[in-house]
């Protein structure tokens, strides 16, 4: 199983003068099959940390291992691959293709990968079914609620078994019921597969179901 | 690939939209150039048919030469004495006609020499044989003018017998018919209402058609003899309205092939920018710069080429059913050139967006620096 560290690292954001420090010598290890919080206030730097972590930035000094992997050392085509092959994404909002249905939305993460889409739609409403959407395949994300939406991006996030599973602010677009069933479902489902998932959040109810927390 | 097509069925209304957009401007150039080719052939087509190389004319014709020249005899016969040419007299006037089964017609006369290079293979029945005959293109057929009529020219009361039917040609957007040169100054140079003998007409022409070697020295001759000498396919400019539809047509044809990549430039800048949360959703979850670009050429490419598919369709329709009352020419070869440029000039607009779609920003889907 494959963790993730996070040693010394350094990013500073903007151009010339305007350049900010936005983290300094950051270190950090999250576990594979456990949920590691990622908490803080707004501007501390949880986006920037969850951006190096997940191969879309890269850092100005620091390793950020998966694996043995250096993702820091990769260059733009070397990190699409490692998100495409390794990494699974669940953002705040605007997770879903517009036009697309549930199904589709795996199919496309799939097809990106360079996985043989066509073949893979029983797996892919297997895997929705897996998140209680069996019922919502032909769906378009304008005909889903807010929490269904997010629960396809994490369908789609888990679909290609990824190593690192990323999400940002999961709970913020639903509500509280919603967010225990949703925290619950990720924190069981990286035990499950194993992959390490980090969550950047500023919901309790995400913090006490982690078994790790980052302050930053 | 699959996720191109699959962004092609979620947006179908839209780039069946910008599809139908490109099949009216495929249409349309396809229409215009039919046009173009067919008032072309319209206007010079019994000149293209000339098996000559070069016309001689009256160095005072600058312009409608065939109007204003007149070559006399002994010029003719200096053309004839030239190394490495053959020369033999031409004729070109517009005239009306009746003919004896009450057909009005128009006929654009072309005097030859009977036996010379200018004179016509027939179709159907006899070449030219003697003063006074008439060989009627097919398209003066088609009008109703058949072999062994007489057709009178109107106000000079000549009479011409139909002897044979050549293939298509006209002048001027008017049908050929061929006669002797004799016939032909008749026609020229005989007042209305007047009955002057062939004896007492000019012994001039409009020009001299010429077959000359490569090695022969024209602009020498011309020197020598005072004629001005232009290739036969510089002469269609003589012909009237040539030069003013051709620049008209194609000024329209370049301005439709300027408006086919703005118009779907424009598309599919929209189209990206609408979509660039999309696009960098898509660059997060690992697709390269290049596949996004692969993508956006496969929609492109699909929604114009179906585009101008279609349209090269409707174009070759409306050349079917104007029928052959109205000059349209469409021949395979054009029509492909067309569509092919159209296509071409409506990728290079999609082309344009490229820059956008490479440039997505997988980091605003964390909202960078928040």
């Amino acid at each position: 199983m494959t963790s993730l560290t996070l040693r010394q690292v350094s990013v500073s954001l903007g151009h010339g003068d305007a350049r900010t420090p936005v983290l300094r010598g950051v270190s950090a290890a999250c576990r594979p099959g456990e949920l590691t919080a990622l908490v803080g206030p707004s501007g501390s730097g949880k986006s920037t940390l969850l951006a190096v972590a997940g191969a879309l930035l890269r850092p100005d000094s620091g390793q950020v291992l998966l694996g043995d992997t250096d993702l820091a050392q990769l260059g733009d085509g070397g990190r699409a691959k490692a998100r495409r092959e390794r990494i699974g994404y669940m953002f705040q909002s605007g997770n879903l293709l517009g036009g697309l249905t549930t199904v589709e939305q795996l199919l496309a993460a799939a097809s990106i990968a360079g996985r043989p889409a066509r073949r893979l739609r029983a797996a892919a409403e297997t895997a929705l079914g897996d998140v209680g959407l069996g019922h919502r395949l032909r769906h378009r994300a304008d005909q889903l609620s807010g929490g269904e939406r997010q629960r396809v991006a994490l369908a789609r996030a888990l679909f290609l078994e990824p190593q690192l599973l990323l999400i940002d602010e999961p709970t913020a677009a639903v509500d509280r019921d919603q967010a225990g069933a949703l925290t619950d479902l990720i924190a069981r489902t990286a035990r499950a597969r194993g992959c390490v998932a980090l969550v950047a959040t500023h919901d309790p109810v995400v913090v006490d179901a982690a078994t790790e927390v980052i302050s930053m | 690939m699959y996720l191109a097509l699959l962004e092609l069925k979620a947006a179908r209304g839209r780039f069946l939209l910008m599809g139908c957009v490109v099949l009216l401007v495929a249409a349309l150039v396809g229409i215009v150039s039919g046009f173009t080719t067919g008032l072309g052939d319209d206007t010079v087509s019994a000149l293209r048919r000339l098996p000559a190389t070069h016309l001689a004319f009256s160095p005072d014709a600058k312009s409608d030469q065939f109007a204003r020249s007149l070559v006399p005899a002994e010029t003719l016969a200096g053309w004839q004495q030239r190394p490495g040419v053959q020369a033999t007299p031409l004729g070109v006037t517009i005239t009306r006609g009746t003919t004896d089964r009450h057909a009005e017609v128009d006929l654009a006369a072309f005097g030859v020499e009977v036996g010379s290079f200018l004179d016509p293979a027939v179709e159907d029945g006899q070449r030219l044989g003697g003063d006074g005959q008439l060989v009627i293109s097919r398209k003066l057929a088609e009008e109703g003018v058949a072999i062994g009529d007489t057709l009178t020219v109107d106000r000079l009361g000549i009479a011409l017998k139909v002897t044979g039917i050549t293939g298509r040609a006209s002048y001027g957007h008017v049908p050929a018919g061929y006669v002797t040169t004799a016939t032909w100054q008749a026609i020229r140079f005989t007042a209305p209402g007047a009955s002057t003998p062939a004896a007492g007409l000019p012994q001039q022409y409009s020009a001299i058609a010429l077959r000359a070697a490569s090695s022969a020295d024209l602009d020498g001759a011309d020197g020598e003899l005072g004629t001005r000498t232009v290739s036969v396919t510089d002469a269609y400019a003589a012909a009237p309205g040539y030069t003013g539809e051709r620049v008209t047509m194609t000024s329209i044809q370049f301005f439709l092939y300027l408006i086919a990549p703005l118009v779907v430039g424009a598309f599919f800048g929209v189209w990206t920018v609408q979509r660039q949360p999309e696009l960098a959703l898509l660059r997060a979850m690992g697709a390269s710069r290049r596949r996004l670009l692969g993508h956006t050429l496969v929609q492109a490419a699909a929604v114009v080429l179906g585009g101008t598919l279609a349209g090269a369709a409707l174009a070759s329709a409306v050349g079917l059913l104007v029928g052959a009352e109205v000059p349209f020419s469409l021949p395979g070869l054009a029509l492909t050139a067309t569509m092919a440029t159209v296509a071409l000039a409506a990728l290079a607009g999609a082309a344009l967006t490229l820059r956008r779609v490479a440039n997505a920003d997988p980091m605003t889907m964390l909202g960078a620096g928040r």
